[in-house]
């Protein structure tokens, strides 16, 4: 392993930024992610930071069900993303509709249809440490020794 | 302002404050026994009354599946909420979760439900799909075939005269199988369910 690839690695494993997109939840998921950031499971204390800025990202949290008005949306997120990059289905919706899949509901799941999706996180809504957990192991998978992968 | 920079400075420059700024985290939150996770199984042998099915709220959560001799209910995570209402449903205690069953036990509470089938003449083509695949038709009525035209009064609905006519709705199941079968979404099932609570044993 070369030093600055090393160098990459450590850095990267001490500052994942994170940003999120509600697609169409109820807001439940949302309120598990934001739980995240409060003290009781303080997700900066791992190298984890919320920005909302797709530019900044190397994780994305989709929540969410696929609304319409999102077609065309979300993909230029991810597009947004710079490399290496992670998105990661937070919640039932996205994974497979939850209570909203229903016969004339306007929703178009799985999300994993429209961008790459890397996990999933089940529930309605997932708990805090399944998310948190989520994003600490996928990590070190995806952003570890990236470049010498690459080539 | 002197003073409380190089307060500072001197608090910062202690190695347990540096260790711990640096190094230490919280304990990782566990999940508490109490917690209504994913409904498991008991280890009770399941009936395949269905009643499960029908309470749940949520398309494809769960299903009531044979294995080798048995029925077992298979809940599959991505679409189940984690509500337990199939926990409480259950009339023989094949799922348990958290303490759903415990406190069940203790405050004597579980649902009665009644289920009402409407038919949209305008929509229903009187194809019979949602008579033939009932699953209390088959049995009352092995013999009713396609188009759902018969002889026996004790199916649930069947075309009757021209018309798809519901003859023994206090039979339904509510498992919605006819919903699913029907092409035109003409047939309807309604869920009437109420939670009660008797004075009775327990604590
Ligand atoms: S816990 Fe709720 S959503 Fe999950 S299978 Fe049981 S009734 Fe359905
Ligand atoms: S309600 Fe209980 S006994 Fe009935 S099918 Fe479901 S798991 Fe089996
Ligand atoms: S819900 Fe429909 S298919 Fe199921 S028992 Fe009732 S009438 Fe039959
Ligand atoms: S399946 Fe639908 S269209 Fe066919 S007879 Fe039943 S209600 Fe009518």
């Amino acid at each position: 392993m070369s030093f600055l690839q090393s160098i990459k690695n450590t850095v990267r494993s001490k500052s994942i930024h994170v940003s999120y997109v509600n697609v169409g939840s109820c807001n439940g998921c949302d309120i598990e992610v934001l739980a995240m950031l409060a003290p009781r499971y303080d997700i900066e204390q791992y190298g984890i930071y919320v920005h909302n800025n797709p530019r900044e990202a190397d994780v994305l949290l989709v929540t969410g069900a696929f609304t319409p008005q999102w077609e065309d949306k979300l993909k230029s997120i991810w597009d947004k993303i710079p490399e290496p990059k992670v998105a990661i289905a937070i919640g039932n919706c996205p994974i497979s509709g939850c209570v909203f899949n229903r016969r004339g509901a306007y929703v178009d799941p799985p999300v994993a249809k429209h961008i790459p999706i890397a996990a999933e996180v089940p529930g309605c809504p997932p708990r805090p440490t399944e998310i948190l957990n989520a994003v600490l192991s996928l990590a070190p998978l995806v952003f570890k020794d990236y470049e010498e992968k690459q080539s | 302002m002197a003073t409380s920079l190089s307060y500072y400075l001197r608090e910062m420059a202690r190695g347990e404050w540096l260790r711990n700024f640096l190094f230490v985290k919280t304990a990782p939150y566990e999940t508490p026994p109490h917690f209504r996770d994913y409904p498991r199984l008991t280890g009770k042998e399941c009936t395949h009354c269905l009643a499960c099915m029908m309470i749940c709220p949520t398309p494809g959560a769960i299903e009531v599946l044979k294995e080798d001799e048995g029925w077992n209910p298979v809940i599959y995570p991505g679409h189940c909420i984690r509500c337990g209402l199939c926990v409480e449903a259950c009339p023989e205690g094949v799922l348990m979760s958290g303490r759903i069953l415990e406190s069940q036990f203790f405050e004597n509470t579980g649902y009665t439900w009644t289920f009402h089938l409407t038919v949209d003449s305008t929509l229903c083509m009187r194809c019979g799909n949602c008579s033939v695949a009932c699953p209390v038709n088959k049995e009352e009525d092995p013999q009713l075939a396609a188009t759902g035209t018969g002889e026996n009064d004790e199916v649930i609905m069947r075309v009757k005269g021209g018309e798809l006519r519901i003859l023994h709705e206090e039979k339904c199941t509510g498992c919605k199988t006819c919903e699913e079968a029907c092409p035109n979404s003409a047939i309807r099932v309604a869920r009437v369910i109420e939670a009660i609570h008797t004075a009775e044993e327990g604590g």
